[in-house]
């Protein structure tokens, strides 16, 4: 068991310091917008000025992490993204195609993947493991694994999370494309302190984490995933799933998992690529408030050739 | 006033993007890379280099030339009259 001793989000729900936002929070309109706290609260100045949005996300969700925990230093940082840091990535490439002679360095420095990890770092003067992963949609189950590889080899507290940022070009790109009718594509961070010990702050646990590139039989890894777990089917209180295609449904029928129990979370948290970290935290917040859920399943086939699977429970008395 | 201290603060606080600072909160001889200063670093340093190619012209090719010229608004406008001569 992995325990989660502290949560916090950015997104578009209120959820950022309002625990038990799970059982009030509606689907996103249209018209929705970024929920943000006031970064100099969590920012020294000196840092802030040159972050763009999904630093300042990370950054404060993770502050607002160790806050909760009561610690002051995790062991190791770890942090998932989908497409990184497209702000600076933006404004360095515009830069390098409209500026002649020298480039300013901020936004190039600043628009690498590992640029996020780090950053949390150096705003807490952290000097132990720091990894950023980047694997599409399943980016933030990678940093979950490897928080918990690292839980199961001694060390006590791991700062883990993924965050996204939106930029316009991405609705140029899948108007483009065609592509996400429907969804709104948002913004979010989610990050959370786990620990290899029950704490006075603990919420939830995470039982298991698995993700599957280029999965064959999604409803056969399933099982085997609830199996190894000494579960099945019918033990699943809820599934937080992500996924446009109508197979998923059939699926969780396949599975005798009533749709009344399925819940789409990107209806909640809107369109990035690691949203996943979002539904954590709605399961989090969820077993903390609910004493009568017990199994949640996040099912995170955002891209359907890819799965990843995170069962979550609650903290054994 | 000498014009070209006051565009020097007010390019300095754009490129940095010093978002509370004024020019007014600049003094000639405030040390930049001094905490008790404006608090720049290295990365700023960077940036004061491009400053001073995209709007005076000037390269600075020597580290040693930079680390004497950033001291301070003063010495920066020493440096860039002395380069332009």
């Amino acid at each position: 068991m992995f325990y989660i001793s502290a949560s916090s989000t950015i997104s578009h729900q209120p959820a950022f310091q309002n625990a038990g936002f799970s059982g009030v929070i509606e689907p996103l309109l249209a018209d929705s917008v970024l929920i943000t706290p006031d970064y100099k609260g969590y920012i020294d100045a000196g840092l802030l000025r040159r972050m763009s949005k999904i630093l300042r996300m990370s950054v404060a969700c993770s502050k607002d992490c160790l806050n909760q925990a009561g610690i002051d230093q995790p062991d190791a940082i770890v942090v998932g993204t989908g497409l990184g840091c497209l702000q600076d990535t933006e404004k360095f490439l515009t830069n390098s195609i409209t500026i002649e002679g020298l480039l300013p360095p901020t936004s190039f420095i600043q628009s690498t993947h590992n640029t996020m990890a780090g950053q949390i770092s150096l705003s807490i003067g952290n000097h132990g493991y720091n990894m950023t992963h980047t694997q599409n949609t399943l980016s933030f189950e990678n940093a979950l694994q490897d928080a918990m590889l690292l839980l199961m080899e001694g060390q006590q507290h791991v700062l883990v999370g993924a965050a996204d940022e939106y930029i316009e070009f991405l609705t140029q790109v899948s108007e483009n494309l065609a592509a996400f009718d429907g969804q709104y594509l948002t913004s979010g961070a989610s990050f959370f302190v786990i620990s290899n010990q029950k704490t006075d702050t603990s919420a939830a646990a995470i039982k298991d984490c698995r993700s599957v590139g280029l999965v064959d039989d999604t409803e056969a890894e399933i099982i085997s995933f609830l199996a190894e777990n000494e579960l099945n089917a019918a033990d699943i209180d809820l599934i937080l799933y992500a996924g446009y295609s109508k197979s998923n449904f059939e699926i969780f029928l396949k599975l005798g998992i009533d749709k009344s129990k399925c819940v789409d979370y990107l209806a909640y948290s809107g369109l990035y690529p690691s949203a996943s970290a979002f539904a954590l935290h709605i399961a989090a917040d969820r077993i903390q408030h609910d004493k009568s859920v017990g199994n949640i399943l996040i099912y995170n086939a955002l891209v359907p050739h890819h799965l990843g699977l995170t069962l979550v429970q609650p903290v054994e008395a | 006033m000498d014009n070209l201290k006051e565009d020097l603060k007010k390019q300095i606080i754009e490129q940095l993007n010093l978002e509370e600072v004024t020019p007014a909160d600049i003094a000639d001889d405030t040390l930049l890379f001094n905490d008790e200063g404006l608090g720049l670093d290295s990365i700023d340093a960077l940036e004061l280099i491009v400053l001073l190619e995209k709007y005076h012209g000037i390269q600075v090719t020597k580290p040693e030339e930079g680390k004497e010229a950033f001291k301070s608004i003063n010495t920066m406008a020493e440096f860039i009259r002395n380069r332009k001569g």
